[in-house]
């Protein structure tokens, strides 16, 4: 593998303009579906199809434009600082919804209830309303999903944090393996930590199952709900997308790709999932603890 | 306990603020990022034995139980 001195750009690349139409289509196909359209949906799913064939087209293309060794350090340090941007968002995007938990169990609930200088507040619009974290008693309940229970802290939950923070501990180990040029411990660590995401998603898919079902826990049930799901549902969403990383490094690590120095692939996969498990473990203490 | 708790997450979150800050600085073959990030999993192990141990002792309760 030899490195170029110049920063690589490839001579001509159809995934931009495969890209723009993708995107062009989900949005005009969800505008469509907005104003009652038929076939705003199908634009919609045909947008989004076209999107994820751009993805896998475009990066497999950047994967074998650096397993043919065209890029050089200064395209690797882009890589590491479009990373950077990526975690950037990545980390006020989720201090947005924990801080909207926040802002409702320390400010505006109690508000309700008539803490702070809000006595008048509290007589004036529920005087029987009862400031209570988490919220199921809502001060008007005819227009919300009323819960029967939440969910505790002590049942899936914490089968979950243990299975979420047993797959950090299996990444880690296969992240030392690849270090260490153990090929064959980089795939059994990275294969359980697959395997320990799946579980992670199919208990949180069976939790919220049991939160519909029967306890009438929904995304309607007032700001408690609301920022139950919000924050568990993305996070879910975030495992899924690390898991199909996962699985893409996997394949490139039985293909015989990265080695003890060229790595970065490896790296920005690892750091991503740390970063989803400490969210979740944030998550854990938040939103089922303190 | 609260506090106790607290304190570890922000230790875990600073261990994996080093990690990013060594893969986004370090060049190929360091291995502080993984060192770093061996220490963050730690931790969370930790925290979460610690949780465990003090909702046995009965010392924290979880949300939503009076």
């Amino acid at each position: 593998m030899q490195s170029h001195n110049q920063y690589f750009v490839p001579h001509g690349s159809y995934w931009p303009i495969v890209g723009s139409v993708g995107m062009a289509s989900l949005l005009a196909g969800f505008a469509s579906s907005l104003h009652g359209s038929a076939l705003g949906s199908g634009a919609m799913v045909l947008g989004f199809g076209i999107i994820i064939f751009m993805v896998f087209g475009w990066m497999g293309q950047v994967v074998h434009e650096s397993e043919a060794g065209t890029y050089n350090k200064q395209v690797d340090r882009s890589f590491r600082m479009s990373m950077a941007w990526f975690i950037f968002s990545e980390v006020m995007f989720f201090a947005a919804f924990f801080g909207a938990l926040f802002y409702a169990r320390n400010f505006s609930v109690p508000w309700l209830g008539g803490a702070s200088n809000n006595f008048f507040t509290h007589q004036e619009l529920w005087s029987d309303f009862k400031a209570v974290w988490p919220l199921i008693q809502m001060p008007d309940p005819s227009k919300f999903s009323v819960p029967k229970d939440i969910i505790h802290a002590w049942e899936i939950p914490a089968i979950n944090t243990l299975c979420l923070l047993t797959s950090g501990a299996t990444l880690t180990w296969a992240h030392w393996a690849l270090l260490n040029n153990k090929r064959n411990q980089i795939i059994a660590g990275l294969a359980a930590t697959i395997i320990l995401g799946i579980i992670f998603l199919s208990l949180q898919a069976l939790e919220y199952g049991e939160a519909y079902k029967h306890l009438d826990l929904k995304l309607s049930s007032g700001i408690y709900g609301s920022t139950f799901f919000m924050l568990t549902g993305f996070h879910g969403l975030h495992v899924t997308l690390g898991t199909i990383m996962l699985i893409v490094i996997l394949m490139r690590v039985i293909r015989g790709h990265f080695n003890p120095e060229n790595h970065f692939g490896f790296e920005g996969v690892a750091w991503y999932w740390h970063f989803v498990d400490v969210v979740w473990l944030g998550l854990f203490i938040f939103v089922y603890w303190l | 306990m609260k506090y106790v708790i607290l304190i570890f997450f922000i230790f875990i979150i600073y261990s994996l603020a080093s990690a990013l800050y060594y893969m986004m600085k370090d060049g190929e073959g360091s291995k502080r990022m993984v060192k770093a990030l061996t220490m963050r999993i730690s931790l969370s192990l930790l925290l979460f034995i610690i949780i465990i141990f003090a909702f046995w002792m009965g010392w924290i309760k979880p949300t939503g139980v009076v």
